[in-house]
């Protein structure tokens, strides 16, 4: 008898085992740690991702797996290879960015750094997990390490009713995605016999005539939970009120490395597992990509500046929009010969998008320090305060937007909109051209406004400002309006302490730069430095989208 | 039936032990009545009239339900290794004693943040 233990192969799983044993760490040593020393916590964080992002280098050749069966057709449960590599890259990377974004947030927010910082790796081990696991007990499991730290994260801010509502409501509609999964794959296990995902491909290839309906069943309510945590429409209502409930990083987070588990889990199990059944699931995703777009787009496209949060809140519909471009190469996988060649596209467009939305998020982080409203009027005349603050930020959403500069943006749109001409979907990329031409309306709204004249009067926003404005909205004082930020309180001249918080705010705001905190500032520039760097090579992540990764 | 001998050993010396102890507190424990000792017996704290409709709970109770699956979890992990320990051999033991020690980091956790004291 052969023995039923597998070998482990520990440098393919390093990635991920890294970052999970660096978070048991954080956590057992914020346990002993005195208060003074806690900052410590994000440093040993951000360490633990950089090593996690160094053991992706032995494993390049992408020919490594491991948890195989020791009998039968030894199929493996972890496999290393290219396409898993490209994701753990970007969680990892993201999870790193996310980091530096963090250290001051938790700082300044008394955010209880071990658990805080525990839960980011907790939730970054699952989604590197994600993309290299194969068989579907494993991928629903990495989803839901990957999902239940982030429900913690969104409501990691005590006493703050706004965000235990966004955590409760991201929790309650998740748990019942990953449900509505877990019942797809038991239909799917119920019609092949098998959990790994080649044999399910075969085991579908020939189901019992008697079985079909339950196994499209099956192929179409796993596609669920995916589909949720890359808030693809009708599963993306959680993403505004969450985004915004959030720590701004949380919310970075969310829809980078979150998005990246989602869709990395869609393209494993249509790709690979759900092969023969692309008559289904290739319709499905078709629409879902369509309409996820196409609401993202228009959903943005509502938002008004003056609102609070309307900054962060821009992006979450931006988010969902960018979701839908990410799904239309899976889409096109469905009705393409050679389905895996699609999913580079995929890959390619999410590690451009994550580099420049982690960058956006960071730019509004760095306008929240002085300016905490993360409202888009407070975004006028960034030029004039942070010429360099301003030009990064115009440089990532022109990305987003993919126009020139943002070379890399345009490219990545094209890799996509080409999987959808290659495969005849037509109508598909008419929707997506549809889709692109209507976000840079807000995109391009965005950057003008970074590089509009300042106001005579600042706006003022001071937490001062604010409360008095809050305390004593019954005083119709004639208010010096400012003129472009209608609705954004009405400067009562009347208190002192109100002038004197305009006016300390217009005495700081030249020096903006100097206040700034450095891992935000190293943040913004890696970010930037890695779109820059895309945009002059961009063959370093188009490779990706020809040829196959798997 | 030579193979369901111990098991028959060990119900006799179960209810060997469980009458003995019975029977021993009986002859040989003092028999001192208090107010205390006649009082209903409710999960260690003092019964009270209950407010109509349930009343409230302390949201404490919900804290150590959920210490209690944690644990709970571990032994169910535990069970299947038991019953397949010379299968797996050193490997397991290994494994285990990891998974052991990741249970351990929850329940450090628990007691370090005062999750173990009532008030």
């Amino acid at each position: 008898m052969t023995s039923l233990v597998q070998s482990v192969d520990w440098v393919a799983v390093a990635p991920v085992l890294v970052t999970a044993l660096t978070g048991l760490a954080v956590l057992v040593t914020d346990l002993f740690l005195a208060p003074r020393h806690k900052p410590l916590l994000g440093w040993v964080t951000i360490a633990g991702l950089a090593l996690a992002a160094l053991c992706l280098i032995p494993l390049t050749d992408g020919d490594r797996a491991t948890f195989c069966l020791t009998t039968g057709d030894r199929q493996c449960s972890y496999v290393a290879d290219h396409f898993a590599l490209a994701v753990q890259l970007l969680v990892v990377g993201g999870a790193l960015l996310t980091a530096l974004l963090s250290v001051t947030t938790v700082r300044r927010e008394a955010l209880p750094a071990g658990e805080y910082w525990f839960l980011l790796l907790s939730s970054a081990a699952g989604a590197a997990l994600l993309p290299a696991s194969r068989d579907l007990a494993t991928l629903i499991v990495a989803l839901e390490v990957a999902s239940l730290p982030a429900f913690a994260l969104v409501g990691l801010r005590r006493g703050d009713r706004g965000s235990a509502e966004a955590a409760l409501k991201f929790f309650l509609s998740s748990v019942v995605a990953t449900a509505v999964s877990l019942l797809g794959v038991s239909f799917v296990y119920a019609a092949t016999g098998s959990l790994h995902l080649d044999t399910v491909a075969g085991g579908l290839d020939d189901v019992d005539p008697r079985l079909n309906a339950l196994a499209a069943l099956g192929v179409v309510l796993t596609l669920v939970g995916f589909a949720f945590k890359l808030a693809a429409v009708p599963f993306h209502f959680w993403v505004p009120d969450s985004y915004v409930g959030a720590p701004l990083p949380v919310a970075a987070y969310l829809s980078v490395v979150g998005k990246s588990a989602g869709f990395s889990g869609l393209a494993l199990v249509t790709v690979v597992a759900f092969r023969p059944y692309a008559d289904t699931w290739g319709p499905a995703l078709a629409v879902l990509a369509a309409l996820t777009m196409t609401t993202g787009n228009v959903a943005a496209l509502r938002q008004r500046p003056d609102q609070p949060a309307s900054a962060v809140r821009l992006l979450a519909w931006s988010s969902v929009g960018q979701a839908g471009y990410l799904l239309v190469p899976l889409a096109a996988a469905g009705y393409h010969d050679d389905p895996e060649e699609m999913v580079g596209a995929t890959v390619a467009y999410a590690l451009m998008y994550a580099v420049v939305n982690l960058g956006a998020f960071a730019v509004v982080a760095l306008v929240a320090e002085n300016r905490p409203g993360h409202r888009l009027t407070d975004h006028r005349a960034l030029f004039s305060r942070n010429p360099l603050a301003a030009l990064t930020m115009g440089f990532f959403l022109l990305c987003l937007a993919g126009l020139p500069p943002g070379v890399i943006g345009l490219f990545a749109k094209v890799a996509v909109f080409r999987t959808a001409v290659d495969s005849g979907l037509g109508w598909l990329a008419v929707v997506m051209a549809v889709n692109v031409t209507i976000a840079l309306y807000y995109y391009l709204k965005w950057t003008a406004l970074l590089f509009a004249t300042p106001t005579t009067a600042t706006p003022t926003t001071t937490p001062a400002a604010r409360a008095t404005a809050t305390t004593a909205p019954a005083a119709p004082t004639p208010g010096t309006a400012t003129p472009g930020a209608p609705g954004q309180a009405t400067a009562p001249t009347a208190t002192g302490s109100t002038v004197a918080g305009s006016t300390a705010t217009a005495a700081r705001e030249p020096s903006v730069p100097a206040s700034v905190p450095h891992p935000l500032t190293a943040a913004i520039a890696l970010a930037a430095a890695l779109g820059v760097a895309l945009s002059g090579a961009p063959q370093l992540i188009l490779r990706l989208a020809s040829g196959t990764l798997f | 039936m030579n193979a369901y001998a111990p098991i028959l050993v060990l119900g006799g010396l179960a209810a060997v032990f469980a009458i003995g102890s019975v029977v021993a507190a009986a002859l040989i424990g003092p028999s001192r009545y208090n107010r205390a000792k006649v009082e209903a017996y409710e999960c260690g704290i003092e019964p009270t009239p209950q407010a109509v409709g349930g009343g409230r709970f302390p949201i404490k109770y919900y804290l150590t339900a959920m210490l209690f699956i944690i644990f709970d979890i571990e032994i169910i992990f535990l069970y299947p290794w038991a019953v397949s320990f010379d299968a797996m051999g050193l490997f397991g033991l290994v494994e285990m004693l990891l998974f052991a020690l990741t249970v351990a980091v929850a329940y450090a956790y628990v007691w370090r943040r005062g999750g173990l004291e009532w008030d």
